[in-house]
């Protein structure tokens, strides 16, 4: 039965979002003692108020704007509006509502939409159908994957959303971030034009200033995961890939980095680690479970095995030349946005991935890799074998690999991936 | 009249054949691709025989399982598989471009594991195309580089003396000549009384991919006298068909269809019409790699252009009109995104016509020939 969304509500996921972030919130205050993962607390605090600023501001009338996680959210800033990232949204909730957001996925098949694609835009799409979300207007790169170039024309020609597609190209080279930096330039024009408003280039730079410093803390706090036992919690990978998707470029998210590092820190000096004893340090070269993100709390504490960091928290950017002209800012915003994770590992070959992550392994003293390959994922379809025979002839480290759809526990189940972990950890020790 | 017993329509049985086998006995290049995105105009102008990859005849993916997970597509695994097996160590050259996720990591799994193999006594230059993904002027401009740029490398890699303006024209006549050839044999198929099959046409396409274009365009006037000259075949008991989606490189798939009761009247396939609607325009005075290069980025898409769905929809609307078209199945390949949400916006498109439509999902080789059997009788003889 289709929801009859009567009130005009623009950002009806959102609210669920909220709804799901404060009850964790109150249970993460109520239960968990007060230095118990910080990542959690920090984050849902943070997260929070963005979310509730933009129920309000779309309420007020505001434009939405749906964007593709691989647009940095700053880059928005430049309009009044309200950023709504497709892809995180979808992952957020299936992360936080009980039993996911499975219904809407389900709609999407019913209704033509392949099994095999992308349940962070099939989400979206679902609740799209279902009348939940309006975009005023919707922005995205044409990448980092098939699933983005094949499900967004649904938003465009199914729903009528106005959407400005912007063009990035497939190698890295310097004309390829020029080109980049001219997409993006054009891009924000013909958005600006679409919701009746000229980009406001002081507030972006102001923006993208904020995100320059939440940067270099990034890089300060994925340094010290050096440090056995790794100082932060596995959870602080998924908190920190909500954070980069839904409050970059705003001052919450600088805070929440500046209270992350101070407490990596101590935990570095100390030599603390949160759950068991670390036992094992693995690097998941790819996506974590967003269906269950507990997976990553129960590693901690059942198994002692620290997931050092996941494809969202590591390739930092340079950071962006804000003092000099606009043409250099966008050239730096598309540098930015062509090293963004996953974009950067799917517009270059392989050998680059591969190459970094024999470094890590060296760097951060891994143990092993657990390589989860998406359904979704295409483009990375082809790299496991060629990771897993590089790692064992270098560094002579094995690798898991785990099918499974990162949004949807139906494919490869919770407890399947506990076992399989258990398993592989046995042939560790 | 039968085509099928056409030595030309043969070539298209096995990947290496006879007109291969004499260019290299005269010390000659052939360069291997996957998409028609490629400018086939410059390596003829080149003097290299582009071949366009196939995995025509094979049943498995055993080897190209081992690089590429399941979630892949089995068309592009099948091809792997025949490459580790040695079907393409005739391969002098390899060129590759982001048509889609699957295809485009092809360019890695073949220098690592195909190209560096003992066996493989040679060099085998890769070139790689990065196209854009929209259609916008600054898309062809950035386009346009690329081609000028992978002229350049041709040049230098093979050793080429300077591929000339005057070859170049060349080439395009060679080549608008050989798609006009198709579209003739094409009108042939569309007609209320045709006189070639969907699975002969198709054989065709792939013939035509496998050999130069100097000597297609010999056969495949034979061909068209031959059909001028010939009776209409008997499609009474027939439902005209549209074959839409993922590349089709495999008859025993058509010969399914039309053996099932469908008459496959069109189609909007890259072996297929999508890549013989268009032709290179040129006039005196231009640039003909720019008009080559105009030709491949406007020309009717597949999907992997993201802007361009209505375009491509249009078509199939003229094309149902066009060739009276009774049914459109929309098929793709497991794991084709990029064809499973084109045909799911056309699934939904097509109903202000009151038409029949099936959409369908297969693998490449035929494992669930019962099935789609099934499906497509019963599609049949609802029309």
């Amino acid at each position: 039965m289709k929801f009859n969304n009567s009130n005009n509500r623009k950002v009806i996921p959102y609210e669920m979002l909220l709804g799901t972030l404060s009850s964790t919130r109150e249970l993460v205050e109520r239960i968990l003692p007060e230095n118990g993962i910080p990542s959690l607390r920090l984050g849902t605090e943070y997260l929070e108020p963005v979310i509730q600023r933009s129920i309000q501001k779309a309420n007020e009338g505001i434009p939405v704007i749906g964007y593709h996680f691989s647009f940095p959210a700053e880059y928005l800033h430049c309009f009044d509006c309200v950023p709504v990232c497709i892809e995180g949204t979808s992952y957020f909730l299936a992360a936080l509502l009980k039993g996911g957001i499975e219904n809407y996925y389900d709609m999407m098949h019913n209704w033509g939409h392949p099994f095999h694609t992308c349940t962070s835009q099939k989400g979206s799409m679902g609740m799209s159908l279902d009348d939940l979300f309006r975009f005023d207007a919707i922005i995205t790169p044409t990448a980092p994957c098939d699933c983005t170039i094949a499900s967004y024309p649904f938003f465009k020609y199914e729903k009528q959303f106005p959407m400005v597609m912007l063009d990035l190209p497939y190698l890295h080279s310097s004309k390829s971030y020029k080109y980049y930096a001219d997409q993006l330039n054009l891009g924000l024009e013909e958005l600006g034009k679409i919701i009746g408003q000229e980009p406001n280039y002081n507030n972006l730079k102001k923006a993208i200033e904020l995100e320059n410093q939440v940067n270099a803390i990034k890089l300060e706090i994925f340094d010290l995961v050096k440090g056995i036992p790794s100082p932060i919690e596995n959870i602080f990978n998924a908190v920190s890939a909500g954070a980069l998707i839904f409050i970059s470029g705003t001052p919450e998210n600088l805070s929440f980095y500046k209270k992350m590092l101070e407490i990596t820190k101590q935990r570095y000096t100390k030599k603390l680690h949160h759950g068991a004893p670390e036992k094992f340090r693995s690097i998941w070269p790819y996506m974590i479970t967003f269906f269950s993100i507990d997976l990553l709390e129960w590693l901690d504490r059942e198994l002692g095995l620290s997931v050092l960091f996941d494809i969202f928290n590591y390739n930092f950017t340079e950071p962006i030349e804000t003092r000099a002209d606009l043409d250099t800012m966008f050239l730096g915003m598309a540098k930015k946005g062509m090293h963004l994770p996953m974009v950067r590992q799917s517009t270059e070959f392989f050998d680059p991935f591969i190459e970094y992550c024999l470094d890590f392994a060296r760097e951060f003293s891994a143990d092993c890799f657990i390589y989860t390959q998406s359904i979704a994922c295409k483009q990375f379809g082809s790299v496991p074998q060629l990771l897993r025979e590089a790692l064992k002839e270098e560094l002579g480290i094995p690798m898991l690999l785990i099918e499974f759809d990162a949004g949807d526990a139906r494919m490869t189940s919770l407890n399947t991936f506990k076992e399989k972990i258990s398993l592989f950890m046995e042939t560790l020790s | 009249m039968n085509l099928q017993s056409d030595p030309f329509l043969h070539i298209a049985d096995s990947i290496y054949n006879d007109h291969i086998d004499e260019w290299r006995k005269k010390g000659k290049k052939v360069a291997g691709f996957y998409c028609t995105y490629i400018p086939e105009e410059l390596l003829h102008a080149a003097d290299i025989l582009p071949f366009r990859i196939r995995a025509t005849g094979n049943q498995d993916t055993d080897l190209g399982d081992i690089y590429m997970v399941r979630f892949t597509c089995s068309f592009v695994r099948a091809t792997l598989d025949l490459a580790l097996k040695g079907s393409y160590d005739f391969l002098d050259g390899f060129l590759v471009c982001n048509s889609c996720d699957h295809s485009r990591r092809m360019f890695e799994l073949f220098s690592l594991k195909v190209f560096n193999q003992v066996r493989i006594k040679k060099e085998v230059p890769q070139f790689y195309l990065a196209l854009p993904h929209t259609i916008t002027k600054e898309g062809f401009e950035w386009y346009k580089q690329e081609i000028q740029e992978l002229k350049s490398e041709l040049e230098k890699e093979f050793n080429l003396e300077e591929i000339s303006l005057e070859k170049l024209i060349d080439s395009i006549s060679i080549y608008n000549q050989n798609r006009a050839l198709l579209r003739e044999i094409h009108e042939m198929r569309i007609g209320k009384s045709p006189k070639i099959t969907g699975t002969e046409a198709l054989q065709i396409q792939m013939a035509n991919s496998s050999v130069r274009k100097d000597f297609a365009n010999q056969e495949l006037k034979r061909i068209v006298q031959t059909l001028h000259n010939g009776d209409s075949i008997d499609i009474s008991n027939k439902k005209r068909i549209l074959l839409v989606g993922s590349v089709v490189d495999n008859v025993e798939f058509t010969q399914l269809l039309e053996d099932s009761g469908a008459y496959i009247a069109s189609d909007f396939l890259c072996f297929g019409t999508r890549n013989m609607m268009d032709d290179v325009s040129i006039n005196s005075g231009d640039d003909p790699l720019d008009a080559i290069t105009e030709r491949l980025y406007y020309r009717l898409s597949c999907p992997r252009m993201m802007d361009d769905h209505i375009r491509r929809l249009n078509f199939l609307k003229d094309e149902i009109k066009r060739a009276e078209i009774q049914g459109v199945l929309l098929q793709r390949i497991n794991n084709c995104d990029l064809h499973g949400c084109d045909n799911m916006l056309f699934s939904h498109e097509l109903k202000e016509l009151e038409i029949p439509v099936l959409n369908i999902d297969r693998e490449f080789y035929q494992t669930d020939t019962t099935r789609l059997q099934t499906r497509i009788e019963a599609f049949l003889e609802m029309i």
